[in-house]
């Protein structure tokens, strides 16, 4: 592969994957929404998985993920600054 | 067995067999009645995500015969049983392919969706499974959910190709195992150089201060994603779908049990009524004569 050492963007750089950079952003959009349309939204973000490695054939202790990004507290009327989670 | 001093063959044994068939009948009907009306929520929202991945195929092609040196193969299945074959023919395809892809300088691993498919692959491929999940449709399936799932299969997985197992939903008695392919994005680069769909890429041109293999990592890590989710609403689909399916093969067995049970019964009973008759009747002519 080329060696370019191109500017990777600041979640790249972070060591974000783009899905989890649009995860967050999508999180934050979420949390941006009026009261009804808010309660409806949070119930497509929710997660609930187990998941557990495997090394050497055998089962190691699974782990349950129930949020999907760090709860970032809402900066209210602040509408013009912006959030680098 | 029969009751202790009966004269006759007891037919409480066989209604005790029919109530408890008419219990298994009455639960498997039920069963099937969740299952379509879970069905049908999740049918349109399947139908809605299967947009999400086409652009991809537009663009990129789909290259399942790519031959590279780390597979991964993820299978996804059901946590519940009672749901037909639609798991069995999942890990034959992940079987078969997990032969195909194995070889002297290849090696393939599994991450596996559920817990039926675990279960299966755990019996001869324990020392190729690499991760397991469960609990997946706890809540109903939203992107989020797989979003984080495969942002943790990419960061903890190493691959050069990744290979989504999964049952597509054809209609309600028609689910096609189905397997999509998405390349690293090294992989993706050199098969642009070789041609073909991908090789095509070069025709676009690119804006922002990104290079085209940025842009091929954030576009394999968003197709996993998307079809990630879509093989998991598919084969939700596909699982309520084949319930459906056994729970009413199931009612229909039952319902021919009952059925021949039922003859029995009769044939039984009236026996027991001929003897008792019999008995008295030559017992009285017996007194007379």
């Amino acid at each position: 592969m080329s060696a370019t050492t191109a500017a990777v963007p600041f979640w790249r750089a972070a060591g974000m994957t783009y899905i989890g950079y649009s995860n967050i952003c999508a999180a934050l959009v979420r949390n941006c929404l009026k009261e009804p349309f808010k309660s409806e939204a949070a119930s497509r973000e929710k997660v609930h998985f187990s998941v557990a490695k495997w090394a050497d054939g055998k089962q190691e202790k699974p782990s349950v993920i129930l949020v999907s990004v760090l709860r970032v507290p809402a900066l209210h009327g602040q509408p013009g600054s912006l959030l680098l989670a | 067995m029969a009751p202790l001093g009966a004269r006759s063959v007891s037919t409480q044994i066989v209604r005790n067999r029919m109530k408890s068939v008419k219990n298994i009948q009455k639960i498997t009907k039920a069963m099937k009645m969740v299952a379509a009306s879970k069905l049908r929520a999740v049918q349109t929202r399947t139908e809605n995500s299967r947009g999400l991945w086409q652009p991809f195929t537009a663009l990129l092609g789909d290259a399942p015969s790519v031959d590279v040196k780390k597979n991964v193969i993820v299978a996804i299945t059901s946590d519940k049983g009672l749901c037909g074959g639609i798991n069995s023919t999942s890990v034959k395809v992940s079987r078969a392919l997990h032969k195909l892809t194995s070889g002297p300088e290849k090696e393939s691993k599994y991450v596996i969706l559920g817990e039926k498919g675990k279960v299966q692959l755990v019996r001869d491929s324990r020392s190729s499974i690499e991760m397991t999940v469960s609990e997946l449709q706890k809540n109903p399936i939203n992107y989020t959910q797989i979003a984080v799932l495969a942002d943790d299969i990419l960061k903890n997985v190493e691959y050069d190709a990744l290979r989504v197992v999964f049952n597509k939903f054809h209609s309600v008695i028609s689910f096609k195992p189905t397997m999509v392919t998405i390349l690293s994005p090294e992989v993706a680069e050199k098969e642009s150089e070789a041609g073909g769909k991908i090789g095509d890429l070069d025709a676009y041109e690119i804006e922002g201060g990104e290079t085209k293999s940025e842009i091929l990592q954030n576009l394999a890590e968003f197709q996993f994603s998307c079809v990630l989710y879509n093989g998991a609403l598919e084969n939700a689909c596909s699982e309520l779908g084949a319930r459906m399916s056994a729970m009413d093969s199931s009612s229909r067995n039952a319902g021919d049990m009952l059925d021949r049970l039922t003859l029995t019964y009769n044939r039984t009973r009236q026996a027991s009524i001929t003897t008792e008759l019999t008995e008295i009747i030559s017992g009285a002519s017996a007194l007379e004569g």
